[in-house]
């Protein structure tokens, strides 16, 4: 590059042409924006290397496997065929069992603590046992009762039958 | 936001949210096409490993589509999806701790012995010596600089994902491609 071109590296426009650079190599602005740029490099040394680099780091995006999607798509269908986890339907599960001596088995792999931005939330299968909801957390306290007290009050909880009914 | 710049009638992201969590399992897919390459760039950015990158981008997107009820259309779908794969990357670099510093170690290694003139005859190719410059820069440059380039985000959207401040995302970013041109000078 001139010097005369150098000369130019403080041109006021500089830190907007350098804020529109990703998008041109993106190919996402206007023809008017892309004419500042095209036009501001022309005469600005410096811009004109950050452009180039932006080119180069642009085109060598790195590929994404061919197979990443549809193995996405498989996990989300597997997980969405999974027992919806409503706390109703947990509890009524770890009750149930709880009552009859059966575990909840999982054939999908173990989930990672999740750090997710506070507007979502994780429900854990893990979590299921130390659930503060008093269903659950009273769970124990069933052991005392026989198999049909324990069958009656699972049918109670889903068919939201007897307990003081009108 | 190219991933965002749809032609014609197809859906917004928030249309596809939306019906997704409907059941639509159609929407549901349309989302993970419209953003798996996005999620797997940043993935690749924290990991630095392509399979782990794809176990990271897989449970990122079955994490959020189990999240949909709580996405709240306050943030870009495309954000909110990257800032959960970002999260979940961070959690894979940590329950892999020990075995990514042996890794880098014998990377380390490796690179140690890839000084002479076949080695610099590869890197020729200055896109890939580019990335390979990228990869030396301090984690949150590297991010700033893949997150502005590779997938077009703002700063703002930047600073969400990597978890600062839009004016630090920008600073990151300068300060990432500053480096860049002297390290490919």
């Amino acid at each position: 590059m001139s010097d005369e071109m150098n000369d130019q590296t403080n041109a006021p426009d500089c830190g907007a042409v350098r804020e529109l650079i990703p998008s041109f190599v993106g190919n996402t602005l206007s023809a008017g924006e892309r004419d500042v740029v095209e036009s501001h490099v022309r005469v600005c040394a410096e811009c004109d290397s950050e452009l180039a680099l932006a080119h180069i780091l642009f085109a060598s995006r790195p590929r994404v496997p061919a197979g990443l999607l549809g193995r996405i798509e498989r996990a989300a269908a597997t997980d969405r065929r999974a027992p919806a986890r409503t706390w109703w339907g947990v509890s009524a599960a770890a009750i149930a069992a709880l009552a009859l001596g059966i575990g909840i088995t999982s054939d999908r792999t173990p989930q990672a603590t999740l750090e997710v931005p506070g507007y979502a939330y994780e429900a854990e299968e893990g979590e299921i046992w130390v659930s503060d909801d008093g269903l659950v957390a009273g769970a124990p306290a069933l052991d005392d009762l026989s198999d049909e007290a324990l069958l009656q009050f699972l049918d109670e909880l889903t068919t939201g039958a007897g307990g003081g009914g009108a | 936001m190219r991933d965002e710049d749809r032609q014609g009638a197809e859906p917004s992201d928030l249309e596809l949210v939306e019906r997704g969590r409907s059941g639509e399992d159609a929407a549901l897919s349309a989302l993970a096409k419209r953003h798996h390459a996005a999620a797997y760039r940043v993935a690749l950015s924290f990991v630095r490993e392509d399979d782990l990158a794809q176990d990271v981008v897989q449970d990122a997107f079955v994490k959020a589509f189990r999240a949909l009820a709580g996405f709240r259309a306050d943030a870009s779908f495309r954000t909110w999806l990257l800032t959960i794969t970002a999260n979940e990357a961070k959690g894979a670099l940590r329950r892999q701790g020990r075995r990514k510093e042996t890794a880098l170690e014998e990377a380390e290694e490796v690179r140690s012995d890839e000084g002479g003139p076949a080695h610099d005859a590869v890197l020729q190719d200055e896109s890939a010596r580019a990335r390979k410059m990228l990869e030396q820069l301090p984690e949150k440059q590297r991010l700033s600089v893949t997150l502005r380039i590779d997938e077009g985000l703002s700063f703002k959207e930047i600073g969400e994902v990597i978890g600062s401040s839009e004016g630090a995302a920008r600073v990151n970013y300068f300060h990432g491609i500053r480096r860049l041109r002297e390290l490919m000078a």
